[in-house]
C-alpha cells in the first residue's frame, strides 16, 4: 500500500518536459549548433573563428563600428536618461505623467520607424531640419549628415535611451523615502543627499540599464539598416543578414562567426547584469510609505520643464510628425503644405494593394499565433516557478531569459541552419519557423508581466481551493485565471505587438508566401516609395497607440506600454 | 535647552483634515508619546516637527526659533534633530561605521573626533563589535540599534522616534523600550515618539498625547491618562476596559437590562456610559454590587480571564487563578465594582478604534 501511494505521477512533470523539450529542439539546440559551426569546419575543432573575424577588414570593421556605435549610444542613453528619470519620478516638473508616457511611447515603436524619420529629417541633401537650419542660418551646408556613425548614434541613442529610462525610473521610486530623509535629518542638504546616498544606491541600476542599452542598439538590425547601408557603415547585424543573403558557404560561416561573437557578447553582459550586478542591488520596497520623496524644484521648475520638453519634441514629436508628414507628401523634395503636395493616394495604396494586404495578413497570424502558444507557455513556467517546489521548475524560466537576450539575428540564423531538413525538422518556408522564433525572442515580456503578478497573488487563495479538494489543474482554473487575467491580457500584448512589427528575423527567415509587415515597410522604404513605407508606419504608429489604450483600460492602468 | 512649541498646527491634504488646531509645548528632556490608532495623525505631527512636512497653518519653534510658519521654513537638516524611522534606514550601501559616522561628515568634524564619537556612541547600542559590518548582515534588532546610534551621534537636541520598535519581535521590543528610556536618561535629552502600543507609552513617557483622526484627545501622564481618561475612546485605546450603559439619577445608576444598581457620587443624570477596567471587578459569593453569568473563561496561569453577561453586556473579568473551574457556564455571579468611570454617552464612533 505504502509504495504505491508514493509512487503517483505529478502532472506538472509533464507540462516542464513538455515545455523544456520544446526550447531544447527549437532554441537550445539551433544555438549550440551555431556556436560549433564556428568552430568546427568539416568535423575539425578549429580557432579559424576568431582569425575569421580580425583577419578580415569587412568583418573587423563591422565589429568596430558595432562596438563604437553600441558604446556611444549606451554613455549618451544614460546620460539623457538618468536626469530624465530623476526629473519625472522625484521632482515636481510639470505634466510628469505627460513626460512619462512620451519617454516610454518610443519603447513600443519600431526602431526602423525612428530611423526613416531621422533619415528624412537630416538627410545631408534634402532632409527637412537640415534645409531649415541652412536657411535660418544661411549656411551653404548641411550642418548634419545622417549617413555617418555619429549619425547612427544619434539614432540609436534616440531609441535606446528610453530602455534605461524605465530601469532607472522605477529603481528610484521604489526606494525606500526614509533613506533619504534620514540624511536630509542627519544634517545633508537635498543635492549632497542626492550624491551620496540616492545615486550609490542607484549605481547597480545605473550599470544595468547601461548594459541594457548597450546589448539593444548592438543587436539591433533596423537602425543600422536603413542608416548604415547607404553610408556603407556596416555592423555586425547587418553584415550578417547580407551574408545570409549572399548564400555562399564561405560568407555563412562568417555570418556564423560574428553571430556567435554578438550572442557571446550579449549573454555575458546579460548574466553580468542578472547575476553580478543584480544580487548587489540595494533597491528595496519597504512596508510603509510607498510614496517617493518628491524634490521641490523652485526657481528652476519651469526652466527644466520647458528644458526637457524641447527633448520631447526634438527627439519624439518632430519624427512621428515627419512620418506622418512624408506619408501624405506627393513630391518629397517640397513641403507638405506647397500646393498640390497633399496627398491620401499612399494611405489608399496600404489599404489596398493585395501585397500590403498579406504581409498584414501574415504579421497578424505569425503575431497571434507567437503571442497565444508564447503566453500559455508564460504561464505554466510563471506557476510552476512561483508556486511549486518541482524540481527543474528555474530551467525553462533560465531558457526564456537567454532565447530573449539572444540577437535576433542569431536566433534567426541559427533556426535557418537547423530547421531546414538538415536534423530532421523542415519549417523552412513555413509561417512556424517565424513563429518560433518570435516566440523565443519575446517570450520573456509576457513571462515577466505573469510572474509579477502571480507574486502579488497570494498563496493562501490557491491553499484555500486545494483544502476544499481542487486537484492542480482545477485550482489554476478556478482561482489562479481569474485573478490574474489582466496581466495575460497585457502580457499577451507585449508578445504581440513587437512581433506584429517585427523586422530583423523576419527578413532573414521570409519566403514569398510568409512575407511579414516589418519586411513589407522595409523594402518600400529602401526600393520602391519612401511615402508609402511612411504610411506603413503611421498606420502602426496608430495601431501601437491604440492597443495600448484597450490594454491601459482592460487592466485599469495597471500596465501599459 | 530644547523645548518645541506647536501653536495651532493644522494639516490638511486637500480636504482631509491631518491634524486639527494642535497646541502645546514639548519641555527640555522630557519624553513625550504621541499616542493614537494607525492613520491618526501622530506620524505627519512627527514629520512637521522633522521638516519633511509643511503645517498647512500655524507655527512650530524649536527653542524659540521660529522653524515653520507662513513665511518661514526651516529644511530638515538645519533643524539639528535625529531621528530614527520605522524602516530603520540604515543605507545599505555603507558599514555600520559610515552609516554613523554620516551626520558627522556632513558638519565637517574633524576625522579623529569622528572616530572617538562613533565609537562611543556605537559602545551605548551595544554595537561596537559589528562597526565593520555591512546592514544587510544585521539583525533587524541591530539594524534598528544602527539608526539609533546615526540618530544619536551629533547629539541632536531632540531625539525623534518613529515607531521604532514596531518591526521587532515581543522580547526584543521590551528589551529595547528599556534601552531607549535609558540612553534618554544618561544623555538628557528630549524625546517625541510615536506609537501605536500603549504599553510602549505607558512604560516610556513623561507625558502621552493621545490622538484619534487628527484631533488631541487628552494630554498627561501615563497614570492621569490610565486613571482619568477624558472620555470613552482614551479609557478603550490605553488598557483594557467594559462599557456598560446605564441611566443615572438620584446618586444611583441603574444598568440597562437588569434591575440592579451601582452607587454614582458624581454630577452626571439621565443616560450615561460607564467605564470599568477588568481589573477592577472582584467576584464575590456575598455583597455583590451586580449579578452576572459566566460565559467563558481562560486559566492564563497568573489569573482566570472570565467573560460574564451582565444585562445586555459582556464584561471581562480579570480574576484571581483560584477563581477558574469553581464556576459553570450559566452560574449565577456576584459581582463588586471597586472602580469605575462615568461618562456622557457617546456615539458610537468615539469608542470605535480605527486600526
Amino acid at each position: 500500500m505504502e509504495k504505491k501511494r508514493k509512487f503517483y505521477f505529478d502532472i506538472k512533470w509533464l507540462f516542464i518536459i513538455a515545455i523544456v523539450g520544446f526550447l531544447l529542439v527549437f532554441q537550445v539546440f539551433p544555438l549550440l549548433y551555431l556556436v560549433i559551426r564556428a568552430f568546427f569546419v568539416d568535423g575539425q575543432f578549429t580557432t579559424d573563428a576568431f582569425t575569421r573575424i580580425y583577419s578580415s577588414d569587412i568583418n573587423l570593421s563591422c565589429v568596430l563600428n558595432t562596438l563604437v556605435a553600441a558604446s556611444l549610444s549606451m554613455v549618451f542613453g544614460v546620460l539623457i536618461a538618468l536626469p530624465l528619470a530623476f526629473l519625472v519620478g522625484r521632482t515636481n516638473l510639470y505634466g510628469r505623467s505627460l513626460f512619462r508616457s512620451l519617454f516610454l511611447m518610443t519603447y513600443m515603436v519600431p526602431p526602423y520607424v525612428g530611423a526613416m524619420a531621422w533619415l528624412r529629417l537630416l538627410n545631408p541633401k534634402v532632409g527637412t531640419l537640415n534645409m531649415l537650419l541652412m536657411n535660418v542660418f544661411g549656411l551653404s551646408d548641411a550642418p548634419f549628415n545622417i549617413y555617418s556613425i555619429p549619425g547612427l548614434v544619434w539614432v540609436l541613442t534616440t531609441f535606446y535611451y528610453p530602455y534605461a529610462f524605465i530601469t532607472l525610473s522605477r529603481a528610484m521610486e521604489n526606494m525606500d523615502p526614509s533613506l533619504e530623509e534620514s540624511a536630509r535629518i542627519s544634517g545633508s542638504s537635498p543635492l549632497k543627499t542626492l550624491f551620496t546616498v540616492t545615486l550609490p544606491l542607484m549605481l547597480p541600476s545605473i550599470a544595468a540599464s547601461a548594459l541594457l542599452v548597450f546589448v539593444a542598439a548592438a543587436s539591433c538590425y533596423g537602425i543600422p539598416s536603413i542608416i548604415g547601408a547607404p553610408a556603407k557603415i556596416y555592423t555586425i547585424t547587418t553584415r550578417i543578414v547580407d551574408y545570409v543573403y549572399i548564400g555562399s558557404a564561405d560568407g555563412l560561416t562568417d555570418a556564423t562567426v560574428l553571430a556567435v561573437f554578438l550572442m557571446v557578447l550579449a549573454l555575458v553582459i546579460l548574466f553580468i547584469s542578472n547575476f553580478v550586478i543584480g544580487r548587489r542591488d540595494y533597491i528595496m520596497i519597504s512596508g510603509k510609505s510607498v510614496r517617493p520623496n518628491i524634490v521641490d524644484l523652485g526657481k528652476w521648475r519651469l526652466p527644466l520643464t520647458i528644458l526637457v520638453g524641447l527633448f520631447a519634441v526634438v527627439v519624439i514629436v518632430i519624427p512621428f510628425i515627419s512620418v506622418f508628414a512624408t506619408s501624405f507628401t506627393v513630391n518629397m523634395g517640397k513641403s507638405v503644405f506647397e500646393d498640390g503636395n497633399f496627398t491620401l493616394k499612399y494611405w489608399e495604396t496600404i489599404f489596398s494593394r493585395s501585397s500590403i494586404r498579406s504581409s498584414t495578413g501574415n504579421s497578424i497570424i505569425t503575431s497571434v499565433c507567437a503571442a497565444s502558444f508564447g503566453m500559455i507557455i508564460c504561464i505554466i513556467m510563471a506557476y510552476l516557478l512561483k508556486r511549486t517546489n518541482v524540481p527543474g521548475r528555474k530551467i525553462p524560466d533560465f531558457l526564456i531569459t537567454v532565447g530573449s537576450g539572444t540577437p535576433s539575428v542569431a536566433i534567426a540564423l541559427a533556426l535557418i541552419m537547423t530547421m531546414s531538413g538538415r536534423f530532421g525538422i523542415n519549417i523552412y518556408n513555413t509561417i512556424w519557423i517565424m513563429i518560433i522564433a518570435y516566440m523565443i525572442k519575446y517570450m520573456l515580456m509576457g513571462m515577466r508581466t505573469v510572474v509579477s503578478a502571480l507574486s502579488q497573488v497570494s498563496p493562501s487563495l490557491e491553499e484555500a481551493a486545494q483544502v476544499s479538494g481542487a486537484g492542480w489543474l482545477r485550482r489554476l482554473k478556478d482561482v489562479m485565471f481569474p485573478l490574474i487575467t489582466p496581466s495575460v491580457v497585457a502580457g499577451w500584448f507585449l508578445i504581440f505587438m513587437p512581433c506584429f512589427y517585427e523586422l530583423t528575423m523576419s527578413n532573414m527567415l521570409y519566403s514569398d508566401k510568409t512575407k511579414s509587415l516589418g519586411i513589407e515597410l522595409y523594402q518600400y522604404q529602401t526600393y520602391h516609395s519612401q511615402q508609402t513605407a511612411a504610411a506603413l508606419a503611421g498606420g502602426i504608429l496608430i495601431l501601437v497607440v491604440v492597443l495600448n489604450v484597450i490594454m491601459n483600460k482592460v487592466t485599469k492602468g495597471k500596465f501599459s506600454i | 535647552m530644547s523645548v518645541i512649541t506647536l501653536d495651532h498646527v493644522t494639516k490638511k491634504y486637500g480636504d482631509t483634515v491631518v491634524l486639527s488646531d494642535f497646541t502645546d509645548e514639548f519641555g527640555d528632556g522630557e519624553f513625550i508619546t504621541l499616542l493614537g490608532p494607525s492613520g491618526c495623525g501622530k506620524t505627519t505631527m512627527l514629520r512637521m516637527i522633522a521638516g519633511f512636512e509643511k503645517p498647512t497653518t500655524g507655527e512650530i519653534r524649536i527653542d524659540g526659533v521660529t522653524v515653520s510658519s507662513a513665511d518661514t521654513f526651516v529644511p530638515p537638516e538645519k533643524r539639528g534633530l535625529g531621528m530614527v524611522f520605522q524602516s530603520y534606514a540604515v543605507w545599505p550601501h555603507m558599514n555600520v561605521f559610515n552609516n554613523v559616522a554620516y551626520p558627522l561628515k556632513i558638519r565637517k568634524v574633524p576625522k579623529e573626533e569622528i572616530r572617538e564619537k562613533v565609537e562611543k556612541v556605537l559602545e551605548t547600542v551595544h554595537l561596537s563589535q559589528y562597526a565593520k559590518r555591512m546592514p544587510s548582515a544585521l539583525s533587524g534588532g541591530q539594524q534598528q540599534r544602527v539608526a539609533l546610534a546615526r540618530a544619536l551621534v551629533a547629539e541632536p537636541k531632540v531625539l525623534l522616534l518613529d515607531e521604532p520598535l514596531s518591526n521587532l519581535d515581543a522580547k526584543l521590543r521590551e528589551c529595547m523600550r528599556f534601552e531607549i528610556k535609558e540612553i534618554q536618561e544618561r544623555l538628557h535629552i528630549s524625546i517625541i515618539y510615536v506609537t501605536h502600543d500603549q504599553s510602549e507609552a505607558m512604560t516610556m513617557s513623561d507625558r502621552v498625547f493621545v490622538i484619534n483622526s487628527g484631533v488631541l484627545q487628552q494630554s498627561g501622564t501615563p497614570t492621569e491618562i490610565y486613571r482619568s481618561p477624558k472620555n470613552q475612546f482614551v479609557a478603550d485605546f490605553v488598557g483594557k476596559v467594559n462599557f456598560l450603559k446605564g441611566i443615572s439619577e438620584g446618586g444611583k445608576i441603574k444598568i440597562s437590562g437588569i434591575d440592579e444598581t451601582l452607587d454614582y457620587s458624581g454630577d452626571l443624570t439621565g443616560e450615561v456610559d460607564i467605564a470599568v477596567r477588568p481589573e477592577n471587578i472582584r467576584i464575590v459569593r456575598e455583597n455583590a454590587h451586580l449579578h452576572g453569568k459566566l460565559v467563558s473563561e481562560f486559566f492564563t496561569g497568573d489569573s482566570d480571564d472570565c467573560r460574564i453577561s451582565v444585562g445586555e453586556s459582556v464584561l471581562r473579568v480579570i480574576a484571581d487563578a483560584s477563581v477558574y473551574g469553581k464556576y459553570s457556564p450559566d452560574d449565577t455571579i456576584g459581582l463588586v465594582i471597586n472602580d469605575m468611570l462615568v461618562f456622557p454617552p457617546a456615539s458610537d464612533d468615539l469608542r470605535k478604534i480605527m486600526t
